[in-house]
């Protein structure tokens, strides 16, 4: 009797609690207050604190009163990396929140599906992230990228490998968005460029551990440079047992962009020495706003040398205050359309903007890749050191034009 | 003829309750309709589009949770391939849809039949494994469908499908979440009152004499490979149902991410908080996991750790999950009904003896 009693008190709690939670939804949006939807990967490593740096960096101007006099709210959820959340997380902010911005998202797969829903209910979307080149090119005229299309990275290490290493390319990726993207993209420039085919492609799962077979059929071959796409881990891991099978250090390695990541030399060690990366920002450019950036990444997160998914995740909430500054906001509940429409034209105006990036970032009204591809500038780097106290060299910074990769 | 039953505790014969007027039972189909029927209002009572959005989640759901309970709670075979049907559904009515030009209506079908024909498939090594091992088989299926989308460059790969249209009747599109409630609810409906018939049929207590013991049931005649096989079927249906309308709700993408082994646990847990067997029970479950998953979102930090709390407190204190708890009620209130009707008769015999 007893057992059953508790029982039946936790089917009340239970029914209690999911009839609380319907109550509490959010409180009917404040009139006069600029809400922002931010939706990233962040169960990764440093995934949560992207995530915290642009919510702190667009919440920061409340305390000097906020823009123009008004107030900003940030929403910010994790999407998991996977569509179905990002499809739900944008469609709270959209419906229930009410936000004039949306802000997300890290993965290709889950911003993909995003632009479809801020592109039909007329809701501005900043990319901060997500390099597939298909997010710029579905003709939506609600979508911004601050991150570099994976358009132009690949011609920046294809390019250079090219001319310092070599044409024989064995190519080891793992099923993933970006490392896919990666993997053909650099087969793509050698085909176009060289008609070069080659020399070796196998594709692996995001779970494997084990590349050594495949890192031997490698080495037989005789490559002279190594493409690695994958995340993290998997870089590290091919990276690492690339060395354990002989394949010789003259063979030069290049990665998919997550080689930037924290993890990647830290688990590699010594054996990352040499690896190459293209990304959007490196933590020993010398510029005094990006050691000054640094400086505040390590003084507030705890991180020694912030990646570029630091930078990017800065950079867009910059980029979304200047738009707001500029914008005329009314920010009442019948303006919210209207409001939406004077953001998203504010920061098509955004022309040769300068900050973390390599290069400026511009912007314009067009709904093509070239307006909305505003970062059209990356950067080589090359590690020198392994490690925890990993250290790295800008080899190259290269900018291209609007229409490059089109 | 009038409809009796027979009072257990003084054995006179007493009109059954759910006994007409002129002791005909109405079809039971009627009831269905009634309830279809006001359940049709529903999005005007939500407050935005986004809760709508969530209710056809549920719906969709429902849908799984149901087909799921049909394999595992009916028949007791012990399956975590159900997402991968799932998966099977959506691609199929995804390329049916886009590569061959087939509207909704033709594609659903044709995505549950696909599905069926996997689910055939997934259900021939229960002839011969069981419990964990069936399990295992069932996990490795689920992860190959998964690893082949994910490396298929023309189901899109890690990259994702896209483009796949909304139904249409007419000229009208269902491209909003309201009007999408509409083809969701109907047919959660209709896979409700299929289940429960199937319940109620031969069946479905064919279903149960394999879940209670095979060799049993093989000793009274039932063909128990037949009704494995039956039940994997029936259940695949209804999770390439699930898929199709996974696949054309807006924005009309998949991607091989949504049918990772979280899923199948989430899936799971639905099934395990209903009750394993109780048709109810997975619907409750469903809405609840739903909610759940949905309202902890804000939480992100926190979530997981108040996911695995549900499911440890659902073991620990309703290890027969709510539609445990339900029957529990329903017989003891049936039982204090027949002992106060049984003493009413045994009161009115001794008046009239004295």
């Amino acid at each position: 009797m007893r057992q059953y009693g508790n029982r039946a008190s936790l089917a009340r709690v239970l029914v209690v609690a999911v009839a609380a939670g319907l109550a509490a939804s959010p409180a009917r949006a404040q009139d006069g207050v600029i809400r922002i939807g931010i939706t990233l990967r962040m169960v990764v490593e440093n995934g949560l604190k992207y995530g915290q740096l642009a919510k702190e960096q667009l919440e920061q101007v409340n305390a000097a009163g906020g823009i123009n006099g008004k107030k900003v709210e940030v929403i910010l959820l994790d999407d998991e990396c996977k569509p179905d959340k990002g499809i739900a997380n944008v469609n709270r902010f959209i419906h229930q929140h009410k936000v004039h911005l949306v802000l997300g998202s890290t993965c290709s797969s889950v911003s993909l599906p995003m632009v479809d829903v801020t592109a039909k209910e007329e809701v501005p979307q900043i990319v901060p992230h997500s390099t597939n080149a298909n997010i710029t090119k579905k003709g939506s005229a609600w979508v911004f990228r601050t991150s570099v299309s994976e358009r132009f990275y690949a011609a920046i290490h294809a390019k250079y490998l090219s001319e310092h290493a070599g044409k024989k390319v064995a190519y080891l990726y793992t099923t993933d968005g970006a490392a896919i993207g990666f993997a053909k993209d650099y087969m793509a420039f050698m085909r176009k460029t060289y008609q070069i085919e080659p020399l070796y492609e196998a594709q692996m799962q995001e779970t494997d551990l084990d590349f050594r077979s495949h890192l031997l059929k490698i080495k037989s071959l005789n490559p002279e440079v190594l493409a690695i796409g994958g995340q993290l881990d998997a870089i590290a891991r091919i990276t690492q047992q690339a060395l354990e099978v002989g394949i010789a250090s003259r063979v030069r390695r290049v990665a998919a962009s997550a080689a930037s990541n924290a993890p990647v030399p830290e688990l590699a060690g010594d054996a990352v020495v040499g690896l190459i990366f293209a990304a959007a920002f490196s933590c020993k450019d010398e510029r005094p706003v990006a050691q000054q950036f640094v400086k505040m990444v390590q003084q507030t997160y705890k991180v020694r040398c912030p990646d570029h998914d630091f930078s990017q995740a800065y950079e867009t909430a910059q980029l979304v205050k200047l738009a707001l500054q500029t914008a005329k906001l009314e920010l009442t509940e019948a303006s919210l359309k209207a409001d939406r429409a004077a953001i998203r034209d504010a920061l098509a105006n955004i022309k040769n903007y300068s900050g973390l990036a390599s290069g400026p970032i511009s912007f314009c009204a067009d709904p093509t890749p070239q307006c909305r591809d505003g970062n059209r500038t990356g950067i080589l780097v090359e590690y020198t050191k392994g490690g925890k106290d990993y250290d790295m060299n800008v080899l190259a910074r290269v900018g291209f034009d609007a229409d490059f990769g089109l | 003829m009038k409809r009796t039953e027979t009072s257990e505790l003084t054995n006179t014969a007493v009109p059954r309750r759910d006994a007409g007027v002129d002791g005909r039972k109405p079809h039971r189909g009627l009831a269905w309709i009634g309830a279809g029927a006001l359940l049709l209002p529903l999005p005007l009572a939500l407050s935005n589009a986004y809760s709508q959005f969530v209710v056809n989640v549920i719906l969709i759901n429902i849908i799984l949770a149901v087909g799921l309970n049909i394999v595992k709670g009916f028949a007791g075979q012990v399956t975590v391939g159900h997402m991968a049907l799932a998966a099977v559904g959506a691609y199929a009515s995804a390329v049916f849809s886009t590569k061959l030009g087939l509207s909704f209506w033709a594609a659903l079908p044709a995505a549950m039949l696909l599905a069926g024909l996997a689910g055939a498939m997934v259900g021939v090594p229960s002839f011969r494994l069981e419990g964990a091992y069936l399990a295992l088989a069932t996990l490795g299926l689920a992860e190959s469908v998964r690893i082949v989308i994910s490396g298929t460059d023309w189901l899109g790969a890690a990259i994702g499908y896209e483009g796949i249209p909304p139904p249409t009747i007419g000229g009208f599109v269902f491209a909003s979440h309201r009007s999408y409630y509409y083809i969701a609810m109907p047919l959660a409906m209709l896979g409700l009152y299929v289940s429960f018939s199937i319940l109620s049929s031969d069946v479905g207590r064919a279903f149960k004499a394999v879940r209670e013991d095979p060799l049993a049931a093989a000793a009274s005649g039932v063909n128990v490979r037949k009704y494995k096989l039956i039940a994997f079927v029936l259940s695949a249906l209804y999770a390439g149902c699930a898929g199709s309308l996974q696949a054309h709700m807006a924005p009309g993408f998949l991607h091989p991410n949504s049918y990772t082994i979280t899923e199948m646990v989430t899936l799971l847990l639905m099934v395990v908080l209903g009750g394993i067997g109780h048709i109810w029970g997975g619907v409750i479950g469903a809405i609840i996991v739903t909610l759940i998953d949905d309202l902890t979102r804000d939480y992100y930090q926190y979530r997981m750790v108040m996911f695995g709390s549900v499911i440890v407190l659902t073991v620990m204190f309703l290890p027969r999950g709510l539609g445990g708890l339900i029957d529990d009620v329903l017989v003891r209130r049936r039982f204090r009904a027949i002992r106060a009707r049984s003493l009413e008769l045994a009161q009115a015999a001794d008046r009239e003896k004295s």
